[in-house]
């Protein structure tokens, strides 16, 4: 910087001031148009009636009651989110600790490893179900190939309603994990290179280390990437659309909530009923959030006045 | 840099009126194009849309003065027409479908073409005479008591079957109907899939001898339509479907089999490395159940040798009852909020009449929906490889409709989601009662 004149000190600070908020309000325009009001609009929407083509019709709580007294598929994509999550979330995060582990060593060659794990972060997620989808073929698929080398008869990945969910939650997991994967390493990179140290001296092997050192000190990582991958769960929608089709099959298998609402909205033109089903969406969300939250600072309290 | 702020308004500046000047040009230049021009919304794929612009370029070169911008749907054809009309920009002129035009129609969307049919009664007579009744009738809907022709036919799309002429004779198995007049039934039907479907040493099927290229529950309700029984009482807005019907059920069941008990036809599985019309058009199946859409595809195929014949009937008709085909047919509709409502009269007017249908007929993609058209020799010179020419040009006369009602989307998705367990073979079709039900009350509460 260079000097400033000191009599005319206000004008450059104000000067500054405008020119940060000229700075922030195409940002702040951005916000305000493509979030603020879609979530205003969205909420006003739940309460109408609207087919896009016709004005809105004012329905008070009709589209919630419906969607909780005589939708039999809201209780099926309730069901089938709550598996895709629970499928989807434990392994995440359990492989993502695993390989944030072993990505966290200094070895030789480290860094190549590190770029194939964090690959598919790159990839666009119809791209990778595309790919999948060849993956999962029944008579030609890499997959079944390489299980009939080992004698087992093919298995109809994508085409038995069985397996659907299982071949869903397998790509959200290889897709889920290098974000993951990303975040609990900069944790267990925060971890003091010394209290290792002690452990070693204690005598601790490198198991005991990671288990009793390294999960603990990133538990704030480690709640931060459970909810963060509950909420991507939920918002499951371009994968299952590429990979299990638009209506969530074979049947309804892999028919979730962010299927559920795309249908109600662009196939059945019910934009009124498909708001109330995101709104409800997000009460579930932010109560999973607040409970997870909750739990994880008593948690960390406990901790701290064990330690203490 | 911060005491020198008129260098940075500057390069802001400059930058803002870098920007603005590069936009100008492009938003006058879109903006004179949208002003002018007539949009037609159609769905279609590369060929089809080839052939409809041949119809396009025709109508501009005899009516000069109107500009028409052609607007290619992708997949999610609603999707995309909402958000047009959401954004005040609906096109004004759309291709409908026979199933799915009825929930455009009912929200006000498509304008009743009677209205323009009693200004132009010239036309109105030529168009009653040259039309195939069920065709016609197809777009012909009541919103409400009052009824309106919402759409005119463009083509019809009706299923039937195609065959490999070579491998019927390799097996020394007798040629099917050439007629719809004269069909086969069931178990003939049967008999001919199984002795043409060949399997290797280890049992895997090398050869099919039926593969259905049509949506599959779609395919299994024409065979319940083969059976004497139409799919909805009554077929525009009806109240109940007849997907519970014993007759319905069996032919379900019937067409269930094929794949499932006699393995003459691939399972969902044995289609997912090789489609079923690349099936047919490789010579690896004798029988095909598909439209005119893929018509094209298997002519093109090297050596393919292949005639067109009937669907087989069913035990619950009576024998020598004829076969029918599903409508199937597409339409032209005018946007009720167009502005350009005359040009749009202009163009469907020539689309769906005597010359836009000879060059539908003559692009080997469509089977027109004029019979003038239809019986000319364009048509017939486009299909000089089809013996059996009378499959394709009285399929029309001999199409039933499949039901037409608003809420046909809720429909589809039930059932997407009931036909797939008896088509997989691990429910029989008398499941298929429970969406009967579930259906009607769909249909009741819409």
């Amino acid at each position: 910087m260079t000097s400033i004149d000191t009599s005319a000190a206000p004008r450059p600070w104000r000067r500054r001031a405008w020119a940060g908020r000229l700075f922030v309000a195409p940002n702040l325009a951005a916000v305000t148009v493509f979030l603020l009001f879609p979530l205003g609009f969205s909420l006003y929407m739940s309460f109408q009636q609207w087919d896009v083509f016709n004005p809105p019709k004012f329905v008070g709580l009709k589209n919630f009651r419906e969607l909780f007294t005589s939708d039999p598929l809201f209780l099926i994509a309730i069901r089938n989110t709550a598996i895709f999550t629970l499928g989807t979330v434990a392994p995440t995060v359990l492989i993502s600790l695993v390989v944030a582990g072993v990505l966290n060593q200094k070895l030789k060659g480290i860094g190549i490893v590190r770029t194939i794990v964090f690959l598919p972060l790159a990839i666009s997620s119809v791209v990778m179900a595309v790919v999948w989808q060849f993956v999962f073929n029944t008579d030609n698929g890499l997959l079944n190939i390489m299980l009939g080398w080992i004698g087992v008869s093919p298995i109809p990945w994508l085409v038995d309603p069985q397996w659907a969910m299982f071949s869903l939650c397998v790509v959200s997991v290889w897709r889920a994990v290098p974000f993951a994967a990303v975040i609990l390493l900069a944790a267990m990179q925060g971890v003091p290179e010394t209290v290792y140290e002690a452990a070693k001296i204690d005598g601790a092997g490198g198991i005991r280390q990671f288990v009793s050192i390294t999960v603990p000190l990133i538990r704030g990582a480690v709640t931060f990437v459970v909810v963060i991958s509950i909420i991507h769960a939920f918002q499951a929608f371009d994968m299952v659309y590429v990979l299990n089709g638009a209506n969530g099959g074979p049947e309804t298998a892999t028919y979730v909530l962010g299927i559920m609402l795309f249908q109600h909205a662009f196939s059945f033109l019910e934009f009124g009923y498909a708001s109330a089903l995101a709104w409800v969406m997000f009460a579930i969300l932010l109560v999973l959030t607040v409970l997870q939250l909750r739990l994880s600072r008593q948690r960390s309290m406990e901790a701290a006045s064990g330690l203490g | 840099m911060l005491d020198k702020p008129f260098g940075r308004r500057t390069l802001l500046r400059g930058a803002g009126a870098l920007t603005a000047a590069s936009l100008a040009p492009w938003a006058a230049g879109c903006a004179s194009d949208d002003e002018n021009a007539l949009t037609f919304f159609f769905s279609a794929n590369p060929d089809e849309a080839n052939a409809r612009m041949r119809v396009v370029d025709e109508f501009q070169r005899r009516h000069p003065d109107i500009k028409v911008r052609p607007v290619l749907s992708g997949p999610g054809v609603m999707q995309q027409l909402s958000t047009f009309c959401a954004g005040g920009k609906c096109p004004d002129v759309l291709m409908g479908w026979e199933l799915t035009y009825a929930e455009l129609a009912a929200r006000g969307v498509l304008l009743d073409l009677n209205t323009m049919l009693a200004q132009d009664t010239a036309f109105a007579a030529e168009l009653k005479s040259d039309s195939i009744g069920p065709l016609y009738d197809a777009f012909a809907y009541n919103v409400g008591s009052k009824g309106g022709q919402y759409a005119f036919p463009e083509q019809w799309a009706g299923n039937y079957l195609f065959y490999n002429k070579r491998l019927f004779a390799n097996a020394g198995v007798a040629p099917p109907p050439t007629t719809w007049d004269k069909p086969w039934t069931f178990a003939q039907f049967l008999d001919t899939a199984n002795a043409l479907t060949r399997r290797d040493g280890s049992g895997r099927v090398t050869q099919w001898g039926f593969v259905n290229t049509w949506w599959s529950y779609y395919a299994a309700g024409l065979f319940a339509m083969n059976n004497g029984v139409p799919w909805s009482t009554p077929l525009k807005n009806p109240t109940h479907m007849n997907f519970g019907d014993q007759a319905f059920i069996e032919a379900v069941q019937f067409y269930a089999d094929l794949s499932t008990k006699h393995k003459a036809a691939p399972n969902a599985s044995e289609t997912q490395s090789m489609s079923t019309p690349d099936l047919f058009a490789a010579g690896k199946a004798a029988m095909a159940l598909g439209g005119h859409w893929r018509y094209q595809t298997f002519m093109r195929a090297d050596g393919l040798d292949f005639d067109v014949t009937s669907l087989p009937i069913g035990p619950s008709l009576p024998a020598g009852h004829a076969a029918v085909s599903n409508i199937g047919a597409t339409g032209l509709a005018i946007s009720a909020s167009s502005k350009r409502k005359e040009q749009a009269w202009e163009f469907v007017k020539f689309a769906a009449g005597p010359v836009g249908q000879k060059i539908i007929g003559e692009s080997c993609l469509f089977v027109p929906a004029l019979r003038s058209a239809l019986n000319s020799g364009g048509f017939a010179k486009a299909h000089h490889r089809v013996r059996n020419l009378a499959v394709l040009t009285t399929g029309a006369d001999h199409s039933e409709a499949l039901p037409v009602t608003p809420a046909w989307e809720k429909v589809v998705a039930l059932m997407d989601r009931e036909f797939g367990p008896v088509l997989r073979g691990s429910r029989p079709a008398t499941s298929l009662a429970g969406l009967a039900h579930d259906v009607d009350e769909v249909l009741h509460s819409s």
